[in-house]
């Protein structure tokens, strides 16, 4: 019987709610054609230096078996501790996948999981599908203009990564906890004072102020603005709306046109307007990770093949600034 | 100290990807920053796997300020398993003992981000991934780096070096070629190796590659007809019956 195995996210004590992305992605994994009358279980993995209330939290929310991975030495995440302990754990179990988030996390020790394992390694998964020769996978590629599909191409374990938002976590009903099971796998490297990687200390970056979060229009700028100068446009586009807060895509918070406060997306702000305006912003799963609550998205790009536009209400090809131009035009009479 | 960045050519006119030039940006300002601080000696080579063509994003190199450029020809399919590309990397990265392998977070293209950490685990060397900031290493071979986890959050590491990292986009700005180095860099040798003679025997793929579809949608996406002005119409209009405007 194989086993498919989950490991959880943790970050600062908490659970990171990808966790029960995961676990439905495994469920469906699990009751996909090909492995459905093989019957595997799903276990799910727990790293941290005391799993026991975080790894009963979510025996009970899911209904699942938990291993507690239980690491003394793992105050802070690194990917060396990670990658020791797991690779460890895993071995013995053999399972036949093994997920994780495709977050800064995930995407930090999940290739070098997947060589210690020898396994298939696939990441930034956004859909699973199968056909009469099992499993495909899907990635974005060529700046998420396209996915990508592949299958394992031998019988190894495969370990996946998987991209936040594409799995909606499952309802929980109530029923029966999983077990716990605590295992622990001290970091011996650690322990002899011989690690590699010390984490010194988690900062966090201040937002100057929270004006996106609670914007109700937002206009944002991407790289389709080709000086500082034509940031102007955006502005004056953004004071057509009684109030509207400027956004931003992060290659032009990069180069300082704008500031962090301003960047959208998996590592900038997450919001929720009710409208927000995309202009000559290409659509990059890190972006659009930060506008999936939008109630109303409306995209100026002057690319028909942008990807932006299969994730928008209403589509515009123009050009941002002739666009803006005949637009004020229009909003004076 | 020894740098060695690994570089791949993208897109359709061959461009260095966008996250490599940082990579190799940050390499250079790290060669700028422990020279003027330390008066030691650095060395800034770059690798490449790819077809003939790619020959020209280890010149721009050059004309960046790089060193030496080995160029692992591989004229490949539209799939290559990131295992493939990290072991041939390895190959040269084994090659002179570097104290600092840097690469991209992920490449344009293929999007993987797995290339770094794993040519890390092929030569059993700590990698942190997406690092924005790096401090110059101190006598006992740390490195003190940022790397940018989600919200605005970094941790902040101090790796033991041999160390692989890679490198996301902030952390600098890449310089522009200078036209001086780069017609000295005409003299640069390329140091060329045919991937078939570095292995024989091919590196197994281990994933098949299916095919391209285009993503799914997640909105209407009701486009705008018309001239520039008729779609400027449509969305105020769209916009007042929507009470937003
Ligand atoms: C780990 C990680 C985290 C990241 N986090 C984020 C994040 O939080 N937020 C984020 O935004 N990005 C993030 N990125 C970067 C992301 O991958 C993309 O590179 C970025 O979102 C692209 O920004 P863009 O759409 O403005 O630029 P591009 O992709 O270059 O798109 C520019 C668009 O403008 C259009 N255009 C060009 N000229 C015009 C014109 N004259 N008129 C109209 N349209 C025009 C083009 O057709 C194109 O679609 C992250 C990347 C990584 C690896």
């Amino acid at each position: 019987m194989k086993q498919i195995l989950v490991i959880a996210e943790i970050f600062a004590g908490q659970i990171r709610p990808i966790t029960w992305e995961l676990v439905t992605a495994a469920r469906k994994i699990k009751n996909s054609p090909g492995l459905k009358q093989l019957s595997p279980t799903i276990q799910i993995i727990v790293p941290a230096d005391n799993p026991a209330l975080l790894s009963e939290k979510i025996a009970k929310q899911t209904g699942i078996d938990v291993i507690g991975l239980q690491i003394p030495e793992l105050k802070n995440y690194t990917s060396e501790i990670y990658i020791y302990c797991l690779e460890q754990l895993i071995k013995k179990i053999d399972p036949s996948h093994v997920l994780a988030a495709h977050t800064s996390q995930g995407q930090d020790f999940a290739p070098g999981l997947a060589l210690g394992l020898n396994a298939v390694a696939i990441s930034g998964v956004n859909g699973i599908r199968s056909d009469e020769n099992g499993l495909i996978y899907s990635r974005p590629v060529f700046n998420n203009t396209r996915n990508q599909m592949l299958r394992p191409a031998s019988n190894r374990p495969v370990t996946l990564t998987l991209m936040p938002g594409t799995f909606k976590p499952d309802e929980r009903k109530d029923g029966e906890p999983g077990r716990v099971d605590i295992r622990k796998i001290p970091f011996a490297p650690a322990v002899c004072g011989k690690e590699h990687i010390q984490h010194c200390r988690t900062v966090k970056k201040i937002f100057e102020d929270q004006t996106l979060e609670e914007a109700k229009v937002i206009i944002a700028a991407g790289r389709g603005i080709k000086e500082k100068e034509e940031l102007k446009s955006i502005l004056k586009f953004a004071q057509c709306f009684p109030t509207a807060a400027v956004g931003a895509s992060r290659p032009l918070v990069d180069m300082n046109w704008l500031g962090y406060q301003h960047q959208i997306g998996i590592t900038g702000a997450t919001v929720a307007p009710k409208l927000y305006i995309a202009c000559g912003i290409s659509g990059s799963s890190q972006h659009l990770a930060g506008i999936k609550d939008a109630e109303f998205v409306v995209s100026i790009n002057k690319n028909p093949q942008a990807p932006i536009f299969r994730h928008s209400d209403v589509c515009i090809i123009a050009d941002i600034i002739e666009f803006i131009g005949t637009f004020l035009k229009k909003q004076e009479i | 100290m020894k740098i060695l960045v690994c570089i791949k050519q993208v897109g359709s006119e061959g461009e260095v990807n966008r996250f490599d030039a940082h990579a190799l940006e940050e390499a250079l300002d790290l060669k700028d920053r422990f020279e003027t601080q330390l008066s030691e000696s650095v060395t800034v080579d770059v690798v490449t796997v790819g077809p003939v063509e790619a020959a020209r994003i280890i010149k721009r190199a050059f004309g960046m300020g790089a060193d030496t450029g080995y160029h692992i020809v591989a004229e490949d399919p539209e799939y290559v398993s990131p295992f493939v590309t990290a072991t041939r990397l390895a190959s040269a990265a084994k090659k002179r003992p570097y104290d600092l392998i840097l690469t991209g977070i992920m490449s344009t293209d293929m999007m993987t981000g797995q290339t770094g950490p794993m040519l890390a685990k092929i030569m059993g060397l700590p990698c942190a991934t997406a690092v924005i900031k790096t401090n110059l290493p101190t006598n006992d071979n740390l490195i003190e780096v940022e790397r940018e986890l989600e919200n605005g959050f970094r941790d902040c590491l101090k790796i033991r070096m041999p160390a692989v990292l890679t490198i996301q986009a902030g952390i600098n700005t890449p310089r522009y070629p200078r036209l001086s180095k780069m017609l000295a860099a005409g003299q640069k040798e390329i140091k060329t190796f045919k991937e078939t003679d570095i292995f024989p025997e091919p590196i197994e793929e281990r994933e098949i590659y299916i095919g391209l579809a285009l993503p799914e949608k997640t909105r209407s996406g009701r486009v705008l007809e018309g001239s520039l002005p008729d779609k400027a119409e449509q969305l105020l209009a769209l916009l007042k019956e929507k009470d937003l405007i």
